[in-house]
């Protein structure tokens, strides 16, 4: 072989090889980074809350949307308002990159003696349109939260100055009214941009 | 003449250390109340520079009815918020007051403020005032 045509060959070859390893690398489907997604979604347990606007809130109110479910409290001035900012900035930012569906940010009060729906209503609204704020009876609410593994405990304090230890997990319910995938704390707002359309694609 | 130069040396000395305060407060965040509550959060990098240990005992606010010592823990996934009875920084330390763990919690607002002052106490001692403009959580 001629010394140009070596050098050709080994060019094609490296190209060749290139492009497999390309090709082989495309083919790997992306998964979700931070979200466990359940292996079989489980239906929610029966509940009656209401939302802001003193409408019922059961199962039904889950179908047809994708939403993004954090259990919190108004009184809460650090976790619970950066969790929604960091909920609220990954819907924007999946928004911007043109993602549909887009999730909707729901927040149900673990706290229901304070959170009234005028209060919850306020506090959602400030995040952003199209925001949920659940609150309601206090058995109800435990049965929404025992079927799902949420935590939650009110701790000693003043009438009006307590506090309220609870999961910090964010729930993600697919269309089905199901628990679709699980986004465990810390939250971050990449985590969500990057697995939210992978998990709404692979629904 | 020796006296003197003495006294304009320990003068000298009183006046570096008043323009070194005992506890310096960098990136300070107070965030405003958000619409109909009553209580918000206010975060910040604390550096002792003292050289001797401080205890922030209790801290004060005229704007606020009561300014208290807060963490937020995560454990096994539950979000906990706890009173902290002091905040103790080593001398040349810095402590950091932040979103998810150790913050400053304010509570029931006494009108709308353009400025929040927080005041910092060791004791009876005022050892930091820290001016802030209440930032919105959301740009």
């Amino acid at each position: 072989m001629r010394p140009k045509n070596f050098i050709v060959a080994i060019v094609l070859a490296i190209a060749l090889a290139t492009g497999i390893f390309a090709a082989v690398r495309l083919k790997t489907p992306a998964e979700p980074a931070a979200a466990f997604v359940l292996p079989a979604p489980t239906p929610l347990p029966e509940f009656s809350l209401i939302d802001q606007f003193g409408k019922a809130v059961t199962v039904d109110s889950f179908e047809d949307h994708w939403s993004l479910v954090f259990f919190g409290f108004t009184h809460c001035p650090d976790i619970c308002p950066a969790t929604l900012q960091i909920l609220s900035a990954a819907k924007s930012e999946l928004e911007a990159a043109g993602q549909a569906p887009l999730p909707r940010i729901v927040l149900v009060s673990v706290d229901p003696e304070r959170d009234d729906p005028e209060l919850i209503g306020n506090y959602v609204d400030y995040f952003g349109k199209g925001n949920l704020g659940v609150t309601g009876n206090l058995d109800e609410l435990k049965k929404l939260t025992a079927g799902l593994g949420i935590y939650f405990e009110k701790q000693a304090g003043d009438a009006d100055n307590y506090g309220v230890d609870h999961s910090a997990a964010v729930l993600l319910i697919n269309p089905d009214g199901q628990f679709h995938a699980l986004f465990s704390a810390p939250h971050r707002t990449a985590n969500y941009v990057h697995d939210i359309p992978l998990i709404v694609a692979g629904h | 003449m020796r006296y003197c130069f003495f006294c304009a040396a320990l003068l000298l000395a009183a006046c570096g250390m008043e323009s070194q305060p005992p506890l310096v407060a960098n990136d300070v965040v107070v965030s405003a109340p958000m619409p109909g509550m009553k209580m918000s959060a206010a975060y910040m990098s604390l550096t002792n520079n003292s050289g001797q240990t401080l205890r922030i005992s209790r801290v004060t606010s005229p704007q606020y009815e009561s300014a208290e010592l807060h963490e937020t823990t995560m454990e096994d996934g539950i979000a906990r918020m706890r009173a902290l009875p002091d905040l103790k920084i080593s001398a040349g330390a810095t402590v950091t007051l932040q979103r998810g763990a150790k913050h400053l919690m304010l509570t029931r607002p006494a009108g709308n403020s353009d400025t929040v002052t927080l005041q910092f106490f060791d004791g009876d001692d005022l050892i930091l005032t820290v001016d802030a403009t209440p930032e919105s959580r959301i740009d």
